[in-house]
């Protein structure tokens, strides 16, 4: 059964043209001075259940537009759209029985009160069976060292505490489908990694559907198979990484290490080849295509103008690959 | 690009100054509704005594003093309390103690722009809007000098105040409650709510010990006065000093007492 | 999806006893902010009783008959105090995008919202103007019967709402303007000329304070049905309607800002 159908979903806002000064604030009031923007661009996707998909795009593509539209809070300018079995913006609050809602920086845990009690309200205002509150908590207990975290008030936990506690409160009754948005921001590496660990069990047991946005491309690989990619409104790519990674199967990440200051041998190497080149501290990488020229040449030619140290040779990351898809998109 | 920057800058400025002629737009009509209010409650509590001098003040002595007294207040406000507490739960303070200069100066000062914001955009256009409204029933003469003396002295009063109610935030979280007592305590003693001159006879004895009396009573009785009685003028300003410098050796003194605590807990 | 009203009430006894309880584990700063509540009612009360050791009435109305409507207008206003006081931080959960996280509950937004903060210190209020409400009546000789204090509670209970309204309506201004805390702030200051007789003012006032920041509903209008059974207006018998209505209009306000704003703010 699919869990979200998406057909030429399309989100256009009016957005006033600003006037300044008191009197522009005036006629701001009255004004009809509108100009259209299209957040969301001719959009169609489906989404089986127990999929977990990687909602990739950068800022100010229309990625929140597009959630809130599945979660029922906007309403599409054109397009169909079918969450679980509903409408979403004709049945928001039926469509907020089936779903979970995360985000990585803003808690809907009840601030001042031990994560407990935030559980227990939240199954009464869901209708939680004590049956399925205590089986639910149960496996909780098999997944994370719930315990200490369940009667601390919410404020008083750390950022990755309480990223963890609104993960386990949005699975609580057991919704059909979570949104996750950048679940992982701002946290240390270990955390990550629990997290991660913890939606990808919650997952398997509940077969919950799982729409994930991250610029976290760990939070990809840990999890994802599929991703949609997005910008602008317009959708760049939907289908397996894999099948993305075997589409760049041509490119090869070189890597080299120099000496003296990266960033300007990085420059002059952008002149000498036709690659994209990127520089950090340790590392100057590449992102050689060989069907235009082979790694070993590039390497060759290098070592004639630059004193090379050390290198490595990799694939193309997941990283690189949405980035160049950021650029130059998918042709 | 560079101009893109001023530019920037400018629409901010713009914004922000927009912003500041709505909210002082709107916090004058909070004004008017407040003096109208009054205007009428007053008029109504005179004409139900004959419109009769009470107290030895007139209906329009009563207008001139409770709407005087409100400008006042938003003089005298320098939120002091709030700063304090919220420096000391921070642990802001310490950053504040290092500077070279005295903390209840360097917070004093620092405030001390509005002073002139204020004088300007509230005091000077309700002053006006009274002595219009009243047909000039507010005296001009040497009474002025008088008042002006007596408000810079309220101001030292009240600042001095403030500045012991927010050392007391050392010893506490709860700068909400504190804020609030302070706030009560004085505008009832202080005479900004109801003149010294209605209380009843004992009340405004045991009131006319206490330092509150010096900050809003002291000030508008003198301005009200146009033919002051110079034994009269000295008492009251006598007085103020008085308290100016009480208040200001008490707030030192409870200060430095107080930092211990924050030295010895580490802010 | 239908929900009951005893759902959200228990739901909301639920959140309440627990917020009482995480405030109390701060107990300094519980005992001083309701000393300090109790000192501002009991300051309000001391100008009031100092005013009238000067003047036996104003306008017609007598000590206690200025007095029950004092306390009418201390215990009409507890409600908003207590439980709508989260109206004060919309602003800022508008400004910094966090109001959406109240969008996901599959229950209704204005109770989910609202329901978060209880402010225990209107209490205080509460019980000083109940006091005061029935010393008053009891001074004037009203008669107690239970037909009376049925009026009393009705009246009460729909006085409260406009208040309740206009800082609805007020604190929903925040979807569109930025200096909301002005208008909210300048809203809040009416409640304090709520509590005198509307005769005192001119007839343009008096228009005004009926019709167009109508807080002469929140003591006045209602207070007459009590005070002067013999010559009650149509405006006092109208009163629980228009506090009503006024209510459901400021609710209807709100969800559109908030609709409208969810939908935009990114």
């Amino acid at each position: 059964m699919s869990s979200i159908q998406i057909k030429n979903l399309t989100k256009q806002f009016k957005v006033l043209n600003r006037h300044e000064g008191l009197k522009g604030s005036i006629q701001d009031l009255f004004s009809r001075d509108y100009k259209t923007v299209t957040a969301v661009d001719n959009i169609s996707m489906t989404v089986e259940q127990g999929e977990i998909v990687g909602y990739l795009g950068p800022n100010g593509a229309g990625k929140s537009t597009t959630i809130k539209m599945m979660t029922g809070v906007l309403e599409p300018t054109s397009g169909e759209i079918i969450v679980g079995d509903v409408v979403p913006y004709r049945n928001r609050t039926k469509l907020a029985q089936e779903i979970g809602v995360v985000f990585g920086q803003r808690s809907q845990l009840w601030w001042a009160l031990p994560l407990i009690e935030s559980f227990r309200i939240l199954k009464d205002i869901y209708r939680i069976s004590d049956e399925n509150y205590n089986a639910m908590m149960d496996f909780y207990r098999t997944q994370v060292d719930i315990e200490p975290l369940l009667h601390k008030p919410v404020r008083q936990m750390s950022l990755g505490q309480r990223t963890l506690s609104d993960i386990l409160a949005a699975f609580l009754h057991d919704p059909k489908i979570v949104f996750l948005d950048e679940p992982t921001i701002g946290l240390d590496v270990s955390m990550k990694a629990k997290i991660r660990t913890l939606i990808h069990a919650l997952n398997q047991e509940k077969n919950t559907t799982v729409i994930l946005t991250t610029h976290d491309m760990g939070d990809v690989d840990a999890l994802c198979r599929r991703i949609v990619i997005i910008d602008k409104g317009k959708m760049l790519y939907d289908n397996d990484i894999a099948h993305l990674k075997g589409f760049f199967g041509s490119y090869r990440t070189l890597k080299v290490r120099m000496d003296g200051d990266l960033q300007a041998h990085a420059e002059e190497i952008r002149k000498e080849v036709d690659f994209s080149v990127s520089a950090d501290e340790e590392w100057i990488s590449i992102l050689v295509d060989e069907e235009k020229e082979k790694v070993l040449d590039v390497l060759g030619r290098l070592q004639h103008t630059h004193n090379i140290r050390d290198m490595q040779l990799e694939e193309i990351s997941t990283e690189e690959i949405i980035k160049k898809i950021y650029e130059e998109g998918v042709e | 690009m560079n101009l893109k920057k001023y530019l920037t800058l400018t629409r901010a400025g713009i914004i922000e100054s927009l912003q500041f002629r709505l909210s002082a737009f709107i916090m004058v009509i909070g004004n008017m509704l407040y003096l109208i209010v009054v205007y009428f409650l007053w008029k109504a509590i005179y004409a139900s005594v004959g419109n009769e001098p009470i107290n030895g003040m007139s209906f329009y002595d009563t207008l001139i003093y409770l709407v005087l007294a409100t400008a006042l207040s938003g003089f005298m406000e320098m939120y002091t309390v709030w700063e304090m507490g919220r420096n000391i739960q921070s642990g802001k303070i310490v950053l504040d103690l290092l500077r070279p200069m005295e903390y209840r100066k360097y917070l004093f000062w620092s405030y001390s722009g509005s002073f002139v914001t204020q004088f300007f955009f509230t005091f000077l256009p309700t002053f006006i809007v009274v002595a219009v409204l009243t047909h000039g029933a507010i005296p001009l003469g040497i009474n002025l000098l008088y008042f002006v003396i007596s408000v810079v002295m309220a101001v030292s009063i009240n600042y001095s105040i403030d500045f012991i109610v927010g050392t007391i935030c050392i010893y506490t979280e709860s700068i909400w409650g504190i804020n609030i007592m302070k706030q009560v305590v004085v505008m009832l003693l202080s005479g900004a709510t109801v003149p010294l001159a209605f209380f009843p006879e004992t009340l405004r004895k045991v009131v006319s010990c206490l330092p509150f009396q010096s900050i809003y009573n002291a000030p508008l009785t003198l301005l009200l006065n146009g033919d002051p009685d110079p034994a009269y003028v000295l008492q009251t300003l006598g007085i103020q000093l008085l308290w100016v410098v009480v208040m200001l050796l008490a707030g030192k003194l409870f200060w430095r007492v107080s930092l211990r605590r924050i030295t010895v807990n580490g802010g | 999806m239908h929900r009951s009203i005893g759902f959200y009430l228990r739901i909301y006894g639920k959140i309440l006893v627990q917020d009482i309880k995480s405030k109390m584990s701060y107990r300094s700063d519980f005992i001083i902010s309701t000393i300090g509540m109790i000192c501002t009612n009991i300051a309000g009360f001391v100008s009031f009783w100092i005013l009238f050791q000067n003047f036996p009435s104003v306008d017609g109305w007598s000590y206690y008959e200025m007095l029950f409507l004092y306390g009418f207008s201390l215990v009409s206003l507890t409600p908003v105090q207590c439980l709508f006081d989260n109206n004060w931080s919309l602003r800022i959960y508008v400004y910094s995008g966090d109001f959406i996280k109240y969008c996901f509950r599959p229950i209704n937004l204005f109770f989910y919202y609202q329901s978060e903060i209880f402010d225990i210190k209107g209490l205080g209020q509460l019980a000083f103007g109940i006091g005061t409400i029935v010393y008053a009546w009891a001074k004037l000789g009203l008669p107690v019967t239970v037909l009376m204090i049925l009026k009393m509670i009705v009246f009460l209970i729909t006085a409260s709402l406009i208040m309740i309204a206009l800082q609805n309506a007020a604190a929903a201004t925040c979807f569109w303007i930025q200096n909301s805390f002005y208008v909210l702030d300048l809203v809040f200051r009416f409640k304090d000329y709520a509590k005198y007789p509307i005769t005192i003012f001119s007839p343009v006032f008096r228009f005004i304070f009926t019709f167009l920041m109508p807080i002469a509903f929140i003591a006045y209008y209602p207070s007459l049905v009590i005070l002067r059974p013999d010559e009650i207006p149509l405006l006092s018998w109208l009163s629980p309607v228009i506090g009503l209505v006024f209510f459901f209009l400021s609710y209807k306000f709100w969800m559109y800002g908030a609709m409208k704003y969810s939908g935009t703010g990114s």
